[in-house]
């Protein structure tokens, strides 16, 4: 009897079936054990001393290089936050009674409102420390709690994410004890009590062309 | 007691009080390196639960999930005087782009920074006895201890307070305390918004907190005119200012009204200030 073609099959199976096991924990298992693995205060230290080393960059320093400098900033930003997930708690519940496509014009306004905010103050950064004290996480959830050391006083910044897919995302941000969302949310609902969304829509625009 | 008995009295009370100082400050360093590997702990088993350490965990959790439930303006502070609050809003923001900032940023072309932050250093260790009595009000006894060695050692060690020794070496950083946080730690609300001409954003609790800092700033304590004093109290907001230029206009700027902006930032820092961890 010839077993070659038998002994072929079974390696040929055998091969699938590695592959397959190997594919499925690519898929599933090692992203997300890395992202536990590495955890949210490393993944944030790598973010943040990659915005780091761009403000340091002496050849970028030059004013007309500005904006080259604020998008490779921006280009590391919005890959650390959920601007949908803030963008949608920023609206509170007025985000129910908008459009999908309403929605996602929002998300758009809202991060380039963000930019807008961070970009400039980021921009005044000169050698400010960073100390990261800890962190706490509860399931898909967590806080990272720092110290921005700035002219000898120090500021407390909490980053709040969430982990989604294999990666850890920021979708809010506490500074001496100020949450962007929460204030985003009260400064909004003033101007949709008067003006609605429409007003909402036009005052961020014109905020932006400034 | 004669003068010249009563003038030893307090040099001699003055050197036991820096004495005792320096035994507690490296008592509080040597904790203080406790607490640190605790924090590490913590960090490090983020799902044990129901050790004592976890408490001020849960509390930010608790706090967290409540922000998220929370419908809109639910928590935001009564504002019925919103038409006279908007418009002392509107005269500070004048009064910031007009007169303060022209004259912080002449005040800062002639001194360099780290004139001013040692400048900064002195005014903020007045505060030291507002802290050190509040603290102390509100329980905190370890905070309020570690705010009166820091302004000894400060006053004397780091020069009237213009360096910050305690800080520097010793790692005994500042712990923020005032009246109407220990108002409100007793459970006081805010009670209703009111946005003061020169003082800027408030509530009735902290304006009535305003009075009791008043009584625990060395300053007041002075014998010199009222205008000297508000002279005084002038060059520490113009001196201030002139190390935080641009924050102000940033964050009213990229907010859409900036009223409800700042009035929320008040209400929302005060009341994280009011929740601090012992």
């Amino acid at each position: 009897m010839n077993v070659r073609p038998i002994i072929k099959l079974i390696s040929y199976k055998w091969s699938t079936m590695v592959l397959a096991a190997a594919m499925i924990l690519a898929l599933y298992g090692v992203p997300a054990a890395s992202a536990v693995e590495s955890g949210p205060m490393a993944q944030l230290r790598v973010s943040v001393d990659e915005i780091i080393d761009i403000l340091k960059k002496e050849e970028l320093k030059a004013p007309e290089r500005h904006n080259e400098r604020h998008e490779l900033i921006w280009e590391v930003v919005y890959k650390m936050f959920d601007f949908y997930e803030m963008a949608k708690s920023s609206l509170g519940k007025n985000w129910k009674t908008i459009s999908t496509e309403e929605q996602d014009m929002f998300v758009g306004l809202f991060s380039s409102l963000v930019k807008q905010r961070y970009i400039g103050k980021i921009n005044s950064y000169t050698d400010q420390e960073i100390v990261y004290t800890k962190q706490l996480i509860k399931e898909n959830r967590a806080m990272v709690y720092s110290l921005l050391i700035d002219k000898g006083t120090k500021v407390p910044i909490i980053y709040k994410l969430k982990v989604k897919q294999d990666k850890w995302f920021i979708y809010d941000i506490k500074i001496e004890n100020v949450s962007l969302v929460l204030n985003y949310r009260r400064d909004f609902a003033s101007v949709i009590r008067k003006e609605k969304f429409a007003g909402l829509v036009e005052r961020i625009t014109e905020k932006l062309e400034k | 007691m004669n003068r010249q008995n009563s003038k030893y009295f307090f040099i001699g009370l003055a050197a036991a009080f820096f004495v005792f100082s320096i035994c507690t400050a490296s008592l509080l360093a040597a904790d203080a390196g406790d607490e640190q590997n605790n924090v590490l702990q913590v960090a490090a088993s983020t799902d044990q639960q129901g050790e004592p350490d976890n408490d001020q965990f849960e509390d930010a959790w608790a706090e967290e999930d409540n922000w998220e439930d929370e419908t809109d303006g639910s928590k935001a502070i009564a504002d019925p005087l919103e038409p006279v609050n908007r418009i002392f809003f509107h005269f500070n923001d004048k009064l910031y782009y007009w007169v303060l900032k022209p004259v912080a940023r002449g005040y800062n072309a002639i001194l360099p920074e780290d004139v001013r932050i040692v400048v900064r250093n002195f005014f903020n260790n007045l505060l030291a006895p507002r802290s050190i009595v509040n603290n102390l009000l509100q329980g905190k006894v370890r905070k309020s201890s570690e705010e009166l060695v820091r302004f000894v050692l400060n006053s004397t060690v780091g020069i009237v307070g213009l360096g910050d020794f305690a800080q520097d070496v010793l790692e005994l950083n500042p712990t923020y305390a005032d009246t109407g946080q220990t108002l409100g730690y007793y459970g006081l609300g805010g009670i209703i918004y009111i946005h003061w001409p020169f003082f800027g954003p408030s509530n009735v609790r902290d304006t009535i907190g305003m009075v009791g800092d008043y009584y625990l700033h060395p300053l007041n304590y002075v014998d010199i005119k009222w205008e000297e004093r508000t002279a005084i109290k002038v060059y520490d907001q113009v001196n201030r200012t002139s190390l935080t230029l641009g924050d102000y206009e940033l964050f009213t700027e990229t907010a859409l009204d900036p009223y409800t902006a700042v009035k929320d930032a008040y209400q929302q820092n005060r009341d994280g200030k009011i929740k601090e961890p012992r």
